[in-house]
């Protein structure tokens, strides 16, 4: 402990925790940039890496509806379904629009074109959604978005003939290209870069006047609105952007670039209780602590499948290896539910909320404030002090 | 304040059988101080959140400066310059201070300069006596504390009319001078306060006018003084003998 207040004062007489902070994202960000260039990586572990950006997604921008907006949405899921559904059908049958009898076949429409649609898609229907649900809240709003996105997985199930049921929808694969590795690249910076760019795109928001708006409403909507912010425009605001990111990342990441499809499994209610799990562990109210949780979380439930632990001191198994396997199989999702519960009950902020708290500089401002509250009794003997 | 008027016509409110709210009329045309009281369950909440738009009018209007503001969202209301504290004070809990006080700046005047608006409510802050609070998070204050911060809220919307609900209740006696000094101050201003309260004492001080509300209606309007001597206000307060 000694030795961290002399690390802390070091940095706060030198460079200074935000600065120290950017260096470390930076350098986070060179690591990610140059780990697929490193020859010992096999292409499993880029898989991995792919879909941890892909779920980092997800939940940031989950943290950003549910954390900071207080709209604590199930439906996530389904608004990327929407997208990646959207974006499949489109690329495979085209799009009629009857009253303008203007029909535009599969042939005219590229990969990047489904994409667009599949996201325009997601953002209508959670134009739809929101709006359906701006008198719900709390768990009315969680067991509405709920009933959504089990009507929509069921539907998607169901409709065999123009979904694929449970064998799932292909969709227009993005990049086509013949070398499996060059190609693993590719897919692993495409991926990296949306999440990049994703979570660029919810800082600004969350970070400008309307992230002010969006807390005050989580906070309380009634004194929002009556401190002049139009919660009904915001709310909807905020349901059609973050269904828009899913919606997009969906899209791209089922268009053969981290899966080869999307299937109705993908928006099971367990599903999203991963993603809404990855963000708690990470810090909902965090947007990088959020997709943070996220990578982490799937990395480490991959990397948990075999568990193979070296011997010490020339010790064996009683089959004579010098290393114990370990297959935890669902006993990992065991662990992670544990992980959870921790967090829920000791660091409601997230395990990762500490570390964000203590980069940013705002413990500093939070210990000075501490020190200075006072009770009214304590702030009336000040006021008489100060008049005499 | 010759652009002030605030207009009640016939607002009435019911809740099933409940006439909360029954056939209230007044005028607000000066940037007056007006007391509004009654004994509990009178209507004033209900009255307060009508014309904030909390609540729609069962019939009746509200005009504002011209502009029919009944049924209107808080928000447009806020914005038409009408604002309001609540009974129960409504601080914004995990934010701190200066974010409470950003969010009515921000809403009401969204091209105002960030580091102009924040100068603005340092002021209003220091004003109020807690400027030393300014990075705490609002649920860390104490309930006079909140009652100040939510003052200072409305401020930053600078509204025509103001409706204080419960502006002293429990507050240290000290901080209700705090408050005494900002209603006077803001009035001054050229605001028109309206507010609610129990405490007879701050009303009779602080009031150039009082309205008095009895089963959700009407039953005095005036100078306090008049007020205080009319025979239906006594009544209300102190009931009738079984005789009379």
């Amino acid at each position: 402990m000694v030795v961290f207040r002399r690390f802390e004062s070091a940095i706060d007489q030198g460079i200074g925790r935000r600065k120290l902070g950017y260096l470390v994202l930076v350098l986070v960000i060179l690591f990610f940039l140059w780990f697929p260039n490193d020859t010992s990586q096999s292409n499993y572990t880029k898989t991995v890496f792919i879909s941890g950006f892909f779920y980092a997604i997800m939940s940031s921008s989950w943290a950003l509806l549910a954390g900071i907006a207080g709209q604590f949405s199930f439906g996530h899921m389904a608004f990327m379904g929407i997208g990646a559904y959207a974006a499949g059908l489109i690329a495979r049958d085209g799009i009629t629009f009857a009253l303008l009898g203007v029909s535009i076949g599969p042939e005219s429409i590229s990969a990047v074109g489904s994409i667009i649609i599949g996201t325009i898609a997601a953002g209508a229907v959670g134009l739809v959604i929101g709006w359906l649900l701006l008198r719900l809240r709390a768990a009315y709003l969680a067991l509405f978005t709920i009933a959504f996105s089990e009507l929509f997985r069921i539907m998607m199930l169901t409709e065999y003939d123009y979904t694929g049921g449970s064998n799932g929808l292909s969709l227009r694969p993005l990049l086509q290209i013949a070398d499996v590795n060059a190609a693993r690249q590719v897919e692993y910076y495409l991926m990296f870069g949306l999440l990049i760019v994703c979570l660029f795109a919810l800082y600004r928001v969350a970070n400008s006047p309307i992230g002010l708006f969006l807390r005050a409403m989580r906070e309380d909507e009634d004194a929002a609105s009556a401190l002049g912010v139009n919660v009904v425009r915001y709310k909807i605001l905020v349901f059609v952007f973050t269904s828009m990111i899913v919606g997009f990342a969906g899209a791209i990441f089922y268009s053969d670039v981290g899966s080869e499809r999307i299937i109705p499994e993908q928006l099971e209610i367990l599903q999203m209780s991963l993603i809404i799990a990855y963000a708690v562990i990470g810090g909902m109210e965090s947007l990088i602590g959020a997709a943070a949780g996220a990578f982490i979380s799937r990395y480490l439930l991959e990397a948990m499948r075999q568990v193979v632990i070296t011997l010490p001191f020339g010790m064996t198994t009683y089959d004579g290896s010098d290393a114990f396997v370990w297959e935890p199989g669902y006993w990992r999702f065991a662990l992670f539910g544990v992980v959870m519960v921790f967090t829920l009950r000791y660091m409601r902020n997230g395990l990762l909320y500490p570390i964000i708290t203590w980069f940013s500089g705002r413990d500093i401002a939070m210990k000075e404030t501490v020190s200075r509250r006072e009770s009214d009794d304590d702030q009336a003997a000040r006021i008489e002090a100060d008049d005499e | 304040m010759s652009d002030l008027h605030l207009e009640l016509n016939n607002v009435s409110k019911r809740f099933g059988g409940l006439q909360a709210v029954d056939h209230v009329s007044f005028t607000v045309t000066e940037p007056e101080l007006i007391g509004m009281i009654g004994p509990n369950g009178a209507g004033k909440t209900t009255l307060t959140n009508l014309m904030s738009g909390m609540l729609k009018p069962s019939s009746g209007t509200i005009y504002l400066n011209g502009r029919r503001i009944d049924g209107h969202p808080p928000y447009d209301v806020t914005r038409a310059g009408l604002g309001r504290t609540f009974q129960i004070t409504r601080a914004l809990g995990r934010m701190t201070v200066m974010e409470n006080m950003m969010v009515p700046g921000l809403a009401h005047n969204p091209r105002g300069g960030r580091a102009d608006l924040e100068a603005r409510a340092h002021e209003i802050l220091t004003l109020l006596t807690i400027d030393h609070l300014t990075n705490e998070l609002s649920r860390a204050l104490s309930g006079g504390q909140r009652k100040l911060l939510e003052l200072g809220r409305l401020l930053m919307l600078d509204p025509a009319v103001i409706i204080l609900d419960e502006p002293f209740a429990g507050v240290h006696p000290r901080l209700q001078d705090t408050i005494t000094n900002y209603i006077n101050r803001v009035h001054e201003n050229g605001k028109a306060i309206m507010f609610i309260s129990h405490n007879m004492g701050a009303v009779f001080e602080l009031s150039q006018r009082l309205i008095v509300l009895h089963h959700g209606a009407v039953i005095a309007d005036g100078a306090p003084d008049a007020v205080r001597n009319d025979p239906a206000v006594i009544d209300a307060y102190l009931g009738h003998d079984e005789d009379d």
